[in-house]
């Protein structure tokens, strides 16, 4: 009997396809057109392709989606698979990375890192950090801290003690003047964000659970 | 013990007591380069490389001050060598003299006390820094302070002035301006191959502090991060004699002159304690009934 390249699967976010990942891509095309046009299906699916160990280009993936949507009932959801290649896993690591500062950033000194940053230390007035992840200061803040820098709107700025002169998440700049500090109150334990409608919003550090639940990377518990 | 070991244990002494003197020879020969520096401009710089110089002479060292301010000296005006000086700094570094015809003495500390003046007549990019280093380490062997009088700014000035020092000092007053520029010049100065530079506050103002009108001691040290060195209060006795051409640690009975004692004798290694800003007599009615009854 011929091995089966593709496994169907039904869960109740719609169908999973399993696909292959040992026999040529021309074959698993082939298997993949008869599998989705013999189907007996009602109603408008969602569907997800789980390609396994298999590599493949936007071009590939393309054609794949298009094989599955002939059918109009169809719409591809998602395509996963389990290998990245070296280029993108590089990318995923820097960006990921968690890079700690030890000093002060004086005037006229910029820290630029691909990441997360953790100052330990001061921001001076006219010194500069940029990251493309969050920046933590367990210091002053008095300078600029661009966070997001690649567009990461996620992105949150914080600080033992905030009195930034500018804040930059993703592509919004935030000029604190006196009365951005005088919503602050106080400039104790603050974090910034890119609040609704695309505002420079400001809380405090406890409420960065309730707004940027993701942020946290901690498995586990007790 | 056998002949051989005792023999042995001799040998080693000696080598080590050798290895102690040309050590001590070493170092006794080689003085230290500090260079006074502060970013902003008027903020005391000449002033301080002046009285400082002229105080570690009074405590028995052989200093030299080196103006490299070129082409805007004014060492030698506070001093009061302008008249004296033939030969400048460019000069040495060009070759056309010897470095001691250049250097300028002191006649009110015996001895101890030179300048190597600035050119008037040429600019800051006439040396540069690989040369300045050499003239430096130079000075350094025949005495035991070298103190480089940096000009203002962060170009090829500042650039030189730093090339040979082995420790900073950074001078600052206690405004928000002078503060930022002091803050930009120890970033730089973080950088190069020296000590962690040390803090004068200069020209503080007792009244201003205490209305908080300016910053106050604690707030320029936290925002700036490094030892404070000592404070100089602010006095119209420093103008006038640096009018006079004699710096003012030749009076002995000014706050300012104490001031710059006090940090001398720190730059010496001694701890002396920071200078209080308070007046000697007791104000108001409960300060004076507290001080009679005490």
């Amino acid at each position: 009997m011929k091995k089966q390249l593709i496994h169907i699967k039904g869960t109740k976010d719609g169908l999973v396809l399993r696909l292959d990942d040992q026999c040529s891509f021309t074959e698993l095309v082939e298997e993949l057109g008869k599998k989705v046009t013999d189907g007996h299906l009602d109603g408008k699916i969602d569907v997800q392709l789980h390609l396994g160990k298999r590599y493949c280009t936007q071009e590939q993936k393309d054609q794949l989606t298009g094989i599955v949507e002939q059918q109009q009932k169809l719409c591809v959801k998602k395509i996963q698979s389990d290998v990245i290649t070296l280029e993108e896993s590089q990318k995923l690591l820097e960006t990921s990375r968690f890079e700690t500062f030890v000093g002060i950033v004086r005037s006229g000194q910029t820290i630029r890192v691909t990441g997360d940053i953790l100052v330990l230390g001061d921001v001076n007035p006219n010194g500069r950090i940029e990251a493309g992840g969050n920046v933590h200061i367990a210091g002053k803040l008095k300078g600029i801290v661009h966070a997001g820098m690649d567009g990461n709107e996620q992105a949150i700025v914080s600080a033992s003690h905030f009195e930034p002169t500018h804040i930059l998440i993703g592509n919004y700049v935030e000029v604190m003047t006196n009365e951005s500090q005088y919503i602050l109150e106080n400039t104790d334990q603050i974090f910034a964000y890119l609040g609704e409608n695309n505002v420079i919003a400001y809380d405090r550090i406890q409420e960065i659970r309730n707004v940027r639940p993701n942020l946290s990377t901690f498995k586990g518990g007790s | 013990m056998s002949d051989e070991e005792l023999l042995f244990s001799k040998n080693t002494d000696d080598t080590g007591a050798q290895t102690a003197t040309l050590y001590k020879e070493g170092a006794a020969n080689v003085g230290e380069a500090i260079v006074i520096t502060s970013g902003k401009g008027g903020v005391g710089k000449t002033t301080t490389t002046a009285n400082l110089g002229t105080a570690l002479a009074l405590q028995g060292k052989k200093v030299c001050l080196v103006d490299t301010d070129i082409g805007l000296r004014n060492l030698d005006v506070i001093l009061g060598l302008e008249n004296r000086i033939i030969y400048d700094l460019v000069d040495v570094i060009e070759g056309r003299c010897k470095m001691h015809q250049a250097l300028v003495k002191d006649k009110r500390v015996d001895e101890r006390l030179y300048l190597m003046p600035a050119a008037q007549n040429t600019d800051k990019n006439a040396i540069n820094p690989e040369q300045m280093k050499v003239l430096i380490d130079e000075l350094k062997r025949e005495f035991d302070y070298i103190l480089i009088d940096c000009p203002a700014g962060i170009e090829q000035g500042y650039r030189n002035a730093v090339a040979g020092a082995d420790r900073a000092i950074v001078v600052t007053t206690p405004e928000i301006s002078a503060v930022r520029d002091a803050d930009r010049i120890i970033g730089l100065l973080e950088q190069e191959p020296i000590e962690p530079p040390k803090l004068i506050i200069n020209r503080i103002r007792k009244s201003l502090m205490n209305n908080g009108d300016a910053m106050d001691i604690t707030e320029v040290t936290t925002h700036l991060s490094i030892d404070l060195l000592g404070i100089i209060v602010d006095s119209e006795d420093v103008i006038s004699s640096s009018n006079k051409g004699e710096p003012i640690v030749m009076n002995p009975n000014n706050k300012a002159s104490l001031g710059y004692r006090n940090i001398a004798r720190r730059i010496l290694g001694d701890s002396v304690p920071l200078m209080s800003l308070e007046d000697d007599q007791p104000k108001g009615v409960f300060a004076k009934l507290k001080a009679l009854f005490k």
